[in-house]
């Protein structure tokens, strides 16, 4: 990482640390959501915007974690044991199916992935014994940890994710997966085994959306199929991912924030068309902004520095 | 000649799924010579090479390249066992730049300085390419294009060196430029195995060819002789 990289690191993490100690808990509420679409988006960003196979089901993980994470806990673990079993489950669910679909090239991934979502709704909604079914899963408050832990538990994640990136970004690894995306027949011929890569990337990814679902699952105390296996977040980390630039470490930070603060503000007053408008804005950035703001502020910074 | 040939393919099965494309295939380049692959459309020439270096199955059959058996190995080792390969379409990185695309070439060097100097080795043998070394490959012009995969492929210092259709959707004066560039390749020792639809032209610059119809052998001579054959010309050549 970059010593600008760290300085902006530094200042955010500075900030986010001493947020519990000023904010109340609707402003703090709202940032453990930012902080949670920072993690989602950096695990988009690992394996669709570093490798460019999409993924449009990635919230799967984050719904298996979930639901991994409540059960875990009124089983009596530990939540941190719960946040951790979440990730790894969902690491493990990732693997078999990314030996499944990534040995192939072109749209298989990205199908298998939209319909992967849906089977972990319909799971969810079926397999009543274990999940509850459709009346979902209460927490009781004496077993989740409080506002304040799970903020810190997932700002934790969202460091983690960011410096993670930071650092693939840097390695020979992430090198190997830009050159996969740019053109994976001639990254084969140079030498560089794709479907390995290609495979840690995707286990990799998973993991944090898992611990993520388990966290937000104790956040909100209750879960059911429709609101952790929920379609619209698998837009969201896609947007917040192409809004601020697929690919780069800030990119999914910066596209997190204004993504968030956006929807806070427009979404009591028009909570139907915020779907549409949603999808408005990826369709705009694809053709107008296919770098992001990042990528757009790079190419102004090249023409007039 | 007591060494065994560079690469020998023997009794070569190779199939698409269920579709078998090569039967009984037969082959040897040695060291230090052209040889080119030729053919009319659906022979299986550029299959040949795929299945060289693991992109086809083979079925039944050998491959060895300087003695030892490479048969369905994984594409990703091929530069590991010398093998440069120079893909039709001129397969880049279209948005890095051509000194960019080289060092990509020699991703298995770890060493950075080796890496440096062997692109400047490169350079100094593709003049063109120096003058443009920080251009992105997609901006180059078709010839240009072609010279850089040539050169990405040399990168590894590759024992034996396959082109598939090489002179494809060049303009006539890049074609000489290119088949001029395989010959000075191979006075400098280098060994090319090639595909080539243009095969009259393939022939001039090859040590020896072989004429391939419908995945099996046809002909097989001195690239001279070929061009003499009379149903060599008559098939494949257009000639009279």
């Amino acid at each position: 990482m970059r010593y600008s990289d760290l300085g902006i690191g530094a200042l955010l993490l500075f900030f986010s640390l001493l947020a519990p100690g000023f904010l109340n808990n609707y402003q703090l509420s709202f940032l453990l959501q930012v902080l949670m679409m920072v993690t989602l988006a950096q695990s988009w960003n690992l394996i669709s915007g570093m490798t460019g196979y999409i993924s449009f089901g990635h919230g799967v993980f984050f719904g298996v974690g979930a639901y991994t994470g409540a059960l875990l806990l009124m089983g009596g673990a530990f939540w941190w044991v719960a946040i951790l079993s979440a990730a790894l489950l969902a690491a493990a669910l990732a693997l078999p199916l990314g030996l499944l679909t990534l040995r192939l090239r072109g749209p298989y991934f990205a199908i298998a992935m939209l319909g992967l979502n849906e089977v972990g709704r319909i799971l969810a909604n079926l397999w009543v014994d274990l999940t509850g079914g459709g009346d979902g899963i209460a927490l009781s408050p004496l077993l989740s940890p409080v506002l304040a832990t799970n903020y810190f538990s997932m700002l934790a994640l969202a460091v983690l994710a960011t410096l993670g990136m930071g650092w693939i970004l840097r390695s020979r690894f992430g090198l190997e997966l830009r050159a996969i995306r740019e053109d994976e027949e001639a990254a084969e011929m140079l030498g560089i085994d794709t479907i390995r890569n290609k495979l840690i990337a995707f286990t990799a990814s998973a993991l944090l959306p898992g611990a993520a679902g388990a966290i937000y699952a104790f956040y909100t105390s209750f879960i059911d199929p429709s609101s952790v296996f929920l379609p619209a977040l698998n837009v969201q980390m896609i947007v917040v991912v192409l809004l601020g630039g697929r690919g780069t470490l800030w990119g999914p930070v910066l596209g997190a924030v204004l993504l968030m603060s956006v929807q806070e503000l427009t979404w009591a007053e028009f909570p139907a068309l915020h779907l549409a408008l949603l999808g408005l804005l990826m369709i705009l950035l694809v053709l107008y902004l296919p770098d992001g703001l990042l990528g757009a502020w790079k190419r102004i910074g090249s023409r007039y520095g | 000649m007591s060494a065994p040939p560079l690469l020998h393919l023997q009794q070569l099965d190779a199939s698409y799924g269920p579709i078998q494309v090569l039967f009984s295939v037969q082959l040897e380049v040695q060291p230090g010579e052209i040889v080119a692959l030729i053919g009319p459309n659906g022979a299986g020439k550029s299959t040949v090479i795929k299945s060289i270096i693991g992109l086809v199955r083979v079925l039944r059959g050998q491959i060895r390249l300087a003695g030892r058996e490479i048969t369905g190995m994984a594409t990703h080792h091929a530069p590991l066992h010398g093998i440069g390969y120079v893909p039709q379409g001129r397969i880049l990185f279209a948005r890095m730049t051509v000194r960019e695309n080289l060092e990509m070439g020699a991703f298995l060097q770890q060493d950075p300085r080796e890496r440096r100097r062997l692109v400047e080795e490169v350079l100094d043998q593709f003049p063109q390419l120096a003058a443009r070394a920080q251009v992105l490959a997609g901006h180059l012009s078709g010839g240009e294009q072609q010279m850089l995969a040539i050169g990405r492929s040399l990168m590894m210092r590759p024992k034996l060196l396959m082109l598939d259709e090489p002179s494809l959707g060049l303009s006539p004066k890049y074609v000489d430029q290119i088949f001029a560039q395989l010959l000075v390749l191979r006075d400098q020792g280098h060994t090319l195995l090639m595909v080539e639809q243009n095969a009259a032209r393939a022939l001039e610059i090859a040590d020896r060819g072989y004429v391939l119809e419908l995945g099996r052998n046809r002909f097989a001579d001195r690239a001279s002789a070929l061009l003499e054959n009379e149903a060599v010309r008559r098939l494949y050549l257009g000639g009279v």
